[in-house]
């Protein structure tokens, strides 16, 4: 018992802690914000109500509790409960804390905005629920200790019997359904459903870009343009297990193809989109081999640095003064005309979502192929055991080489296709931040294969867009996640799995383990 | 001196202060099994990582079918057809089985990049190849049923099996086997050693091996060379290796092998 | 029966690549030798004065770079990860001085108006600075090794470092909550002001010898030799040796590897810590991206060096910010494209020597 309840004070201290750097990041008023939207509770400007933020403190102080009980991994009620509270306590001891400290500068009218962006007057009396400093703190304290034994009785109470059985029950029910569900997907009806499946999908590929707006055909378009990318990507990744973290530059070669060949300045080519989307693919594919070419004997983390900086090289040049005059300097590349394609202008997000989907869907067309080929295989040796398949008769080298060749025309295509549907490219689209982000997405989607990158796609580049209202903390908790994911599922949402291949029948492989064993 | 199959000349290599291998000459016929025995840090090791191409010896060369290897890559040795499996399993863990001999029969095709996306007629007929050939190799060694699995999750002796298979995959004329018994049961151990020599019998491959069970070297071998600080102390059929003075010291020491001199003289005298 | 299908080709890019390198080494040498020879002596733009003042410049900036590149280092001579979140952590030392500075010219000393804490104790108040800046930094990156790569040991490279990416951005936008997005001016104690120093004369005209750069070098320079000294001298050194090179033997050893993996990353939190705090007292610019350049700067120094050498990664710091800053009016381009050639030096190091100036070659493949 005793050590069970200092183990939960230093969980609950580890929380409290974890509440101060939320209250300071405003992330509590947020919430409240939230939660004051979500119930239809009225309230002027950016501060909510203070019952939101009671409402949140509990819930996080219930969550704290709950954390510290399961941690605890004691089974009876008792313990879990006493868990929660002690985390609870210790947890409500920093609120107070916090809380007489912002009690403090408020009362002395010291404005903090300077250090700590967040605390301003009225932040801070909201963040002490309306009230005077001390009531507040001992709230807070209230709160926490409140929130904190509640959450460890709600975990305790998984022993309880009553519970225990519902739960149980739940889980059969579930199960059933579950093999319900895996029967109709992989039984009698599989290829009618999946043809079904696609058809639906196909339709509603098709049709929704007429219905939606501007904006989600725009956001449909991102996603679809990164899906490329991350499909390039994990061909260097994924697959060849080359780590590259300057990828945006091939996007950038691409783009600014597009760019200096279809824009009237600075140099007015005027050569149409289709000739240029070609040539960017094949020069972003050259600069990949170009810079593979002399870099093949470096370990993956000095290809990792080296393609950083060549990124960055290639990202300052673009900015540069010294070459204003050839790539448009610091502030890019306007007017960008788009494609002609049957005598239609392609004009409105609409025909740019078509031209997206259609490329991503060559993309991943490609990309399936190669993965189940001599190509695809002897990457992946490589990914695995570079010596190894070296040493197999694989020439490692030159596989590295395509893969890396491959990967950029990939990003070439996507980036001439942007340029073009932005009207626009300029030399801080291709920042490091934006290779980062590629490289998460088919981190957090699941490396090397394709419902995974599509999913990263999504994940990182529409969710960011739907909920608009984290804008100020999407990146924050972007990182965060980052983290937490390789913790707890580094293989990303979605695994891949190997092809299998199919093996002769039955009785010719009997007769293959005969032939076997009469020779043993 | 003809060389027929594989030959080392004068090979030496250090490590910093260490000569690993110290001058070594072997020969090795057309279709024999030759063992390579020694303590442990003898240099075996070492000296099939000079033939593989891993080292480049600093002295001397490896012939195979009279052509020098020096300064060739592992992936051309493993093409000319010297192929070889390693002491600590390496295989592409999260590859099936059968991509993983595919990747043996990588450099007997020729599909490129082109070919696999529009699935030519060439794409076709190579994969086909490719996987009826794997899986003929699977089925020898004994693992046609598991041609689905991940590589990593075979049990251990499968593990040592698929090596062996991996590396007959690329049409290998010599095959390197780094301890192939090595952590095996008895059982295990006599179905690798009908494997071994079903090899020279059904495809004429020679055999270089390397092992520490005694019963196996002696079993199968039609040659032993044994090796100690980097030179090699003995070379012959296994019946004189047993009987080798320089042998038994460098395995059991000085002291040892008068024992066994000892115990000998003693046998041939109640005989 | 085991007919090839394709005739065996001999590997083509082996040879190309032989053939590329030395010709790439003699375009780049002429290159080289054709704008310095037009800058220098053609056109003579700038005079020794000039060469002095990016000289000076160079050496102070470098010596930060080999500062925080030391911890690059450290942690992948150990984990044979990139640290990519270290960046971050020196800019919290930096934020430290920051506010370190800010409190002290809060406090008043004495009936004096205008005499702050600052000005009445510099030595005090910059000593300070550096114990909480270090101590915020190390915990920092002691922190950071707990939550979010330890559990990762055991994983394949590109988790631990995906995980450092993460760490990195939320680092970064945590700063930029807590702090706002804003640019602050550090102050420094007037002793230290910032652009007052020796003036030296050289061809006639006055090159100023900051204070503050100077101090910034020395004290670096200490710092390294410091952790020099205890990295080849100390028990715990040895212990982090050891456990570089083989962690299974250095525990049967009986070295508490964890323990070991900690404190790097506490020693090389404090060094980062430490260039934080003189980047804030030299440079005075602080705000959330400021650990973000420096961060992949000294990585590319430590790479330059051969990374898991200490000697290299010192050397290729003053290197590095030597040649970015003299590079390009050396060669006649722009100030702006000092990252290019920096990045490009890199790249160029990298071709030639895959292993760094000072990392051990690898001639063979590696088993």
């Amino acid at each position: 018992m005793k050590t069970l309840l200092r183990k939960s004070f230093a969980n609950g201290a580890v929380f409290g802690a974890i509440h101060i750097f939320l209250v300071l990041i405003g992330f509590n008023t947020l919430i409240g914000t939230l939660l004051a939207r979500l119930t239809g509770v009225k309230f002027s400007g950016d501060i909510p109500p203070a019952g939101a933020l009671i409402v949140y403190t509990a819930l996080l102080a219930l969550l704290g509790g709950w954390a510290a009980a399961r941690k605890s991994k004691s089974g009876s009620l008792e313990k879990n409960l006493a868990a929660g509270a002690a985390a609870g306590l210790a947890s409500g001891v920093f609120a107070l804390l916090l809380s007489l400290a912002l009690g403090w500068l408020l009362t002395h009218k010291v404005d903090f905005r300077q250090y700590l962006a967040y605390l301003s007057f009225d932040f801070i009396r909201v963040t002490l629920y309306q009230l005077a400093p001390l009531p507040g703190a001992l709230s807070a304290l209230g709160l926490f200790l409140f929130g904190g034994a509640l959450g460890g009785l709600l975990r305790g109470l998984r022993g309880v019997n009553v519970v225990q059985r519902f739960s149980a029950l739940l889980r059969r029910v579930w199960g059933k359904l579950a093999e319900k569900v895996n029967l109709v997907l992989h039984g009698r009806y599989r290829l009618a459903l999946r043809v079904l499946l696609f058809a639906l999908l196909a339709a509603a590929v098709v049709l929704l870009p007429l219905k939606w707006g501007s904006y989600w055909n725009y956001v449909t378009g991102t996603v679809g343009l990164y899906v490329i990318l991350g499909l390039g990507l994990n061909l260097i990744v994924g697959l060849s297990g080359q780590l590259v973290l300057g990828y945006i530059a091939f996007f950038a070669i691409g783009a600014y193809t597009m760019a200096l060949l279809n824009s009237p300045i600075p140099h007015n080519i005027m050569l149409g989109f289709w000739p240029a989307v070609a040539l960017g693919v094949i020069l972003a594919a050259l600069a990949g081999l170009l810079l593979g070419l002399p870099l093949m004997r470096l370990r993956g983390d000095y290809l990792a640095i080296v393609t950083l900086g060549f990124g960055e090289i290639i990202r300052i040049l673009l900015k540069s003064d010294m070459l204003t005059d050839l790539t448009g300097g610091p502030r890019g590349i306007q007017n960008i005309s788009g494609p002609r394609l049957f005598g239609v202008d392609f004009n409105s997000d609409i025909h740019f979502t078509y031209l997206i989907l259609a490329a991503a869907l060559l993309a991943g067309f490609v990309y399936h192929r190669l993965e189940r080929s001599r190509a695809g295989r002897a990457w992946l040796a490589i990914r695995e055991d570079e010596t190894v398949a070296r040493a197999t008769g694989v020439n490692t080298t030159r596989y590295k080489l395509l893969a890396l060749a491959l990967g950029a025309a990939f990003a070439g295509l996507a980036g001439a296709i942007y340029a073009s549907r932005n009207q626009f490219t300029g030399p801080d689209e291709h920042s490091l931040m934006a290779s980062i982000n590629v490289l998460s997405l088919i981190i957090v989607g699941g490396m090397g294969n394709i419902p995974g990158t599509v999913l990263g796609a999504f994940a990182l580049k529409g969710l960011p867009e739907i909920l608009r209202e984290f804008a100020n903390y999407r990146l924050l908790t972007f990182g965060a996640l980052l983290v937490l994911m390789m913790l707890s599922r580094p293989e990303g949402l979605i695994p891949t799995h190997r092809p299998k291949y199919p093996l002769p029948s039955p009785d010719q492989q009997q007769k293959g383990r005969e032939e076997v064993n009469d020779d043993l | 001196m003809t060389c027929e199959i594989i030959c080392v000349r004068d090979v030496t290599k250090h490590f910093g202060g260490l000569t690993a291998v110290n001058g070594i000459n072997l020969e090795v016929q057309e279709g024999q099994i030759f063992s390579i025995i020694g303590p442990n840090g003898a240099g075996k090791t070492t000296l099939f990582n000079c033939i593989s191409g891993f080292y480049a010896p600093e002295m001397g060369e490896v012939l195979f079918r009279g052509k020098s290897l020096r300064g060739r890559g592992t992936d051309a040795i493993a093409a000319a057809g010297i192929a070889r499996t390693y002491q600590n399993i390496r295989l592409f863990s999260n590859l099936t089985a059968l991509e993983n001999v595919m990747v043996g029969f990588h450099h007997r095709s020729s599909e490129g990049w082109v070919d696999a996306v529009l699935h030519t007629r060439r794409f076709v007929r190579e994969e086909r190849a490719a996987v009826n050939e794997s899986l003929k190799w699977l089925r020898f060694v004994g693992l046609h049923g598991t041609a689905n699995t991940a590589a990593g999750s075979l049990p251990y002796g499968a593990q040592r099996r698929l090596e062996i298979a991996r590396s007959l995959a690329s049409d290998p004329r010599v095959l390197l086997l780094d301890e192939p018994t090595a952590g095996m049961n008895p059982q295990e151990t006599l179905e690798m050693i009908s494997l071994i020599r079903r090899l020279r019998e059904d495809f004429n491959i020679t055999v270089i091996l390397i092992e520490h069970d005694m019963h196996v070297v002696m079993g199968i071998s039609d040659r032993v060379a044994v090796l100690d600080f980097g030179e090699k102390i003995a070379e012959g059929r296994p019946a004189e290796i047993q009987a080798n003075e320089r042998v038994i010291e460098a395995y059991l020491g000085a002291g040892g092998a008068a024992l066994a001199r000892k115990y000998r003289e003693r046998k041939a005298q109640h005989a | 029966m085991n007919v090839p299908l394709a005739q065996k080709s001999p590997p083509r890019f082996g040879r190309v690549q032989t053939v590329l390198r030395p010709l790439l080494g003699a375009a780049l040498g002429l290159f080289l030798f054709y704008r310095l020879y037009n800058v220098i002596i053609v056109q003579h733009e700038y005079g020794p004065e000039t060469w002095t003042r990016l000289l000076i410049a160079g050496l102070i900036i470098g010596s930060v770079y080999a500062l925080i590149a030391i911890g690059y280092t450290l942690v992948y001579g150990i984990l044979f990860m990139i640290n990519f979140a270290h960046g971050e952590v020196m800019m919290f030392g930096a934020y430290s001085t920051l506010f370190v500075f800010e409190a002290f010219k809060a406090i008043k000393v004495g009936s004096d108006p205008v005499l702050t804490f600052s000005n009445a104790y510099p030595v005090l108040a910059i000593l300070i600075a550096f114990v909480v800046g270090m101590s915020v930094s190390a915990l920092i990156g002691y922190l950071l090794e707990r939550i979010a790569y330890r559990p990762l040991r055991k994983a394949p490279r590109l988790v631990p470092l995906i995980s450092a990416i993460g760490a990195s951005i939320f680092l970064q936008n945590a700063a930029q909550l807590l702090f706002s997005p804003q640019l602050r001016d550090v102050t420094n104690p007037e002793v230290l002001a910032r652009g007052s120093g020796w003036s030296l004369m050289v061809n006639g005209s006055k090159v100023i010898l900051p204070y503050t750069g100077v101090f910034t070098f020395v004290l670096s320079l200490i710092l390294l030799a410091g952790l020099y000294l205890m990295v080849q001298k100390t028990k715990l050194g040895r212990a982090m040796r050891a456990v570089a090179l083989d962690k299974k033997t250095a525990a049967l050893m009986g070295i508490d590897v964890d323990r070991t993996i900690s404190l790097t990353f506490f020693i090389s939190g404090a060094l980062a810590g430490a260039a934080g705090v003189m980047w804030g007292i030299h440079n005075g610019l602080v705000y959330y991206f400021v650990g973000f350049i420096p961060g992949i700067k000294a990585f590319t120094a430590a790479v330059l060096g051969g990374i898991g050498n200490l000697p290299g990664a010192m050397l290729g710091g003053l290197f590095l910010g030597v040649i970015e800053s003299v590079g390009p009016a050396a060669l006649g381009l722009d100030f702006q494209l000092k990252d290019v050639i920096a990045f490009a030096l890199l790249i160029i190091v990298l071709i030639f020597r895959p292993s760094g100036l000072l990392g051990e070659r690898l001639a063979e493949e590696k088993l």
